[in-house]
């Protein structure tokens, strides 16, 4: 116990050994090779079809888990990471008279407005990145960013579906599940698909997080923020043996009822979730306990702010980081709500002050994030994403706001197998559209597998009668910003 | 009748398919009198012997069916002469012997039919000139296809001298690493000899072209922009070559192998770079971005872990180490590198873990044992996994004592050691791990005069020793 002790890495604690200890049934085999499968998953009978021989990567990967950093209701592009001088030179004239204008979800299209914030070069690579964003700024050597995003939808709840699922309409499975169901997941007692509930759940609903036709294994599980992540994660039950022979009372049912129905997913799977709930009462209360989280560390990610908002992304931003050290496969964070006043990214009015709100609460944690994981060599195989599910205009909604914009955003990545300092795709001069290396929801998408050693024309599921994809018909791999 | 033909056929400047088609034929059709008349002459010096004197009276029909052979193998040859992508001179002598042994031929056959015993001397003479001239107008037809130093490629040197060929070249070294590696010597001109040179040679110069040399191709064919250095796309040649492979231009034509999408991207770039005769690769291309294509194509990344196909796992290892408390998952689809990890382990890491880990030596290349209670012992035996590309240790109580063991893992890129009890042995180690691209030293006993130490003796190393 020196005096450098706090610094040390944690250890394996004796409850969290306990946790582990309780998992205890290793990886199952099948089909002659093996592999991890997936949180929850008894049976791999749906991995057993002819074209799903095997799990794992196709190809050798560069990214182990992601870290989906959602910007709910789309940050602008034109005040984040894609400067646009003639903004300034133009504030306050017609955008109809320079530009054509497209069609607004409120229609109430204003003058062209500037940035109110000021853009600054950053890093070996002189990213140049806008003063809502300082400390995202200072690691930007290992950002690559693109500026020539698209969607298809300039409404939020299309938006987030496509962003999440790759498609426009409910029901489709989350990128998260399909990286589970090509990857499987290495921690048998914590999902392998988390979404940090940072107060606000994305248009939409949970339909952004779910399986769609895969297995019910596969979605997200979600952890609120505070002092009870996960409901009911402490035992109510006065005496432990009880709430362990109701369990089995539980299970009992169940399997008769599998007996008299034969194989059903939807009971098997809510089975092993009771199981696995019941682990979880061990694991989770160790995960989301920082007691071996330095003072240093906390202070990193801005535990120790004034702004509520701020700590609660940083104390999300370092479950993000210890959910990965424990293998989850994907962790998405939604945003924290700031408000009263202030609808998420969503600034239709008041532009300054929401953003001013959303990303003083979410910068310094998420370049705390990008720095600890890095430091501890987990960067290397950890992808950062950092995205909203569209742009906003150039030009003003009414006096001092900005309307959807599907046709440009800015989005970036960081960590492995990206080339850092690299900035992708250019917008036309208001940065209203994307003039050059256009890059689709889909290419995203292609992009994030292709990193996890996925390739996303072979991960498929056959429903419908049709061999399904996360990316459909579409997505090309954007190569440049491949390290 | 071959001349009566010939006489039209003159006429002919823009000869209809179905001549040229029925031309190709030829190379077929051209074996026949050549083998009758073989077998005319071996039967005409046979029958002298009384044993194989009943021969004799097959004589006057072996030197005519080679004849009438040798008719439709002129007429067919002659068709084929008309498409004018044949070496003139060649062509001239080729065309005239093969008359000459067509009409010797017939004069051998009434020999033999009308006088065969009166005219003994002139038809020996005749018998030894028709053989001569065979011999000779078959040596220019392989000429006419393949080149005149086709034949003499593969001669020794003193057969080659003879033939008024200079010695062989010596062969240019196969490149052995990539900085050698010239543009034109080791990419280009290999490409045009494997795939282009047997239409375009000195012999057989398609389309007015040869590709045998830096000089003939920049001096380019009928078309005047077969190259235009500088610019791919406007150079003829990588207009034929990138066409449709059923496309009329397209090159190599009549189903020769293609050039490979490899082959395509060189010789484009070769282009775009201004078609130099001469440079170093790597000098050329200073943004590395073809190094890895030039290397695979070469053949040097052999030594790149990850081409080598390795036999499956025993799974009798696999089973047991997941038993023990590993995580194993395969890295690829068509190969057995696995990725072991034990940082997420219920139980502590015994010495017996890591002999079971070594019956996985040559398929593990990623290896997590982070907070694992790694001993400085352990090390010894995780040295001896020569195929690691990933090592974490993190959080493991180990020492410079026992860094020493891992200096044998040259596939080493990455090196986990943040929380550790490393220090100054880094400095001993890292020289060694030639591949070694990022060490992670955060939070050891590492002094920052030592990172320092570290950083001018080993540029181009990522080293992560503080968190921002």
């Amino acid at each position: 116990m020196g005096h450098h002790h706090n610094t040390k890495p944690r250890v394996i604690s004796r409850r969290e050994m306990l946790g582990l200890s309780a998992g205890g049934f290793g990886s199952l085999a099948f089909m002659g090779l093996f592999g991890t499968l997936p949180f929850g998953c008894k049976r791999a009978s749906h991995l057993e079809t002819a074209s799903n021989l095997y799990l794992g990567p196709h190809y050798l990967p560069k990214a182990k888990n992601v870290i989906f950093l959602y910007m709910d209701g789309g940050v602008s592009q034109v005040d984040s990471f894609d400067p646009k001088p003639r903004l300034t030179r133009e504030n306050g004239e017609d955008p109809r008279k320079k530009f054509k204008v497209d069609a607004t979800q409120f229609d109430n299209v204003g003058k062209i407005l500037k940035s109110p914030w000021d853009f600054k070069q950053y890093g070996e690579c002189g990213m140049p990145v806008s003063d809502l964003f300082p400390h995202i700024a200072t690691c930007v050597d290992d950002i690559a960013l693109i500026r020539s995003m698209v969607s298809n939808f300039p409404e939020h709840t299309n938006a987030n579906y496509f962003l999440h699922t790759g498609s426009g309409l409910q029901g489709r499975p989350s990128m998260g599940a399909w990286m589970n169901y090509g990857l499987g997941s290495e921690n048998k007692n914590i999902p392998g698909y988390v979404v940090l509930d940072g107060g606000l759940v994305p248009p939409g609903g949970l339909d952004n997080f779910k399986n769609g036709f895969l297995p019910a294994s596969y979605q997200a599980s979600v952890f609120k923020s505070g002092p009870e992540p996960v409901a009911n994660i402490n035992p109510r039950e006065g005496i432990k043996n009880l709430q362990e022979e109701k369990l089995q009372f539980i299970k009992q049912l169940d399997s008769s009822l599998i007996g008299k129905i034969g194989e059903a997913d939807a009971v098997e799977s809510a089975i092993s979730n009771y199981e696995l709930a019941y682990k979880m009462q061990s694991s989770i209360p160790e995960l989301t306990e920082f007691k071996e989280e330095t003072e240093a560390t906390k202070k990193l990610y801005g535990m120790d702010s004034d702004d509520p908002n701020l700590r609660g992304y940083a104390s999300q931003c370092i479950l993000a980081r210890r959910l990965i050290e424990r293998g989850v496969r994907f962790v998405e964070l939604t945003c924290p709500n700031v408000g009263p006043g202030v609808d998420r990214w969503d600034q239709h009015s008041n532009l300054k002050k929401g953003h001013e709100k959303n990303a003083h609460a979410v910068d310094q944690p998420i370049a705390g994030l990008l720095k600890d994981l890095k430091s501890r060599g987990l960067l290397e195989e950890t992808l950062v994403v950092w995205t909203g599910e569209f742009g906003r205009t150039p030009f003003a909604q009414g006096s001092d706001g900005r309307d959807h914009n599907p046709s440009a955003f800015s989005m970036w990545m960081a960590g492995a197998g990206v080339k850092g300092g690299t900035i992708f795709g250019k917008t036309d001069e208001y940065g209203y559209r994307v003039i050059e290396n256009e890059v689709t929801v889909h290419d995203l998408h292609a992009t994030i597998m292709h990193l996890l050693g996925l390739d996303h024309k072979q991960l498929t599921f056959r429903f419908g009668g049709r061999d399904m994809r996360l990316t459909d018909v579409h997505g090309n791999l954007v190569k440049d910003i491949l390290a | 009748m071959g001349f009566v033909l010939l006489m039209i056929g003159g006429i002919l400047d823009n000869p209809p398919d179905i001549l040229l088609f029925l031309g190709r034929f030829h190379p077929v059709v051209v074996h026949l009198p050549i083998g009758f008349l073989i077998m005319a002459i071996l039967i005409q010096m046979a029958s002298r012997w009384p044993k194989y004197k009943p021969l004799a009276i097959y004589t006057p029909l072996a030197w005519f069916m080679g004849a009438v052979s040798a008719v439709v193998a002129v007429i067919f040859g002659y068709f084929l002469s008309l498409s004018g992508d044949y070496d003139e001179d060649t062509l001239f002598y080729h065309q005239w012997a093969g008359i000459a042994v067509m009409f010797l031929s017939f004069g051998c056959y009434f020999i033999n039919k009308k006088w065969n015993n009166s005219l003994s001397v002139p038809k020996w003479i005749l018998v030894f000139l028709i053989g001569f001239l065979l011999m000779y107008t078959g040596h220019l037809g392989g000429n006419l296809t393949h080149g005149s130093t086709y034949l003499w490629q593969y001669a020794p040197n003193p057969v080659r001298n003879m033939a008024g060929l200079p010695s062989k070249m010596e062969p240019r070294k196969k490149v052995a690493v990539l900085d050698s590696a010239d543009v034109f010597l080791d990419l280009v001109l290999p490409m045009m000899q494997s795939k282009c040179v047997s239409c375009h040679n000195e012999g057989k110069k398609k389309g007015g072209l040869m590709l045998t040399s830096y000089e003939m191709m920049m001096l380019g064919g009928e078309s005047d922009n077969t190259i235009v250095p500088g610019d791919a796309l406007k150079s003829e040649l990588v207009r034929r070559i990138t066409l449709p492979m059923e496309h009329d231009d397209f090159m190599p034509s009549e189903g020769k192998l293609p050039l490979t999408d490899q082959e395509v991207v060189l010789i484009k770039w070769w282009i775009k770079m201004g078609a130099p005769s001469s440079g170093f690769v790597t000098q050329l291309d200073t943004e590395k971005s073809l190094s890895s294509l030039v290397s695979n194509y070469l053949g040097l990344d052999k030594n790149n872990l990850f081409n080598n196909k390795i036999p499956p796992p025993d799974r009798a290892v696999v089973d047991s180490l997941i038993s023990r408390g590993f995580v194993i998952n395969p890295l690829m689809k068509d190969n057995y590198f696995l990725d072991a990890n034990y940082s997420l382990s219920e139980y502590t890491l015994k010495a017996s873990d890591i002999d079971v880990l070594l019956g996985l030596k040559e398929h593990l290349v990623w290896l997590n044992l982070g907070n694992s209670k790694v001993k400085d012992a352990y090390l010894e035996k995780i040295g001896l996994l020569h195929n690691l590309v990933k090592l974490d240790l993190k959080g493991n109580e180990i020492t410079d004592a026992g860094l020493k063991s891992l200096s044998q893992l040259e596939n080493l890129e990455s090196l986990n050691l943040y929380g550790t009890k490393v220090s100054k042995g880094i400095l001993e180690l890292v020289p060694q791990l030639t591949k070694l691209k990022k060490i992670y030293l955060w939070q050891t006993e590492v002094k920052k005069e030592t990172i320092i130490q570290l950083e001018k003796e080993n540029p181009g190393l990522t080293i992560i020793y503080e968190r921002e």
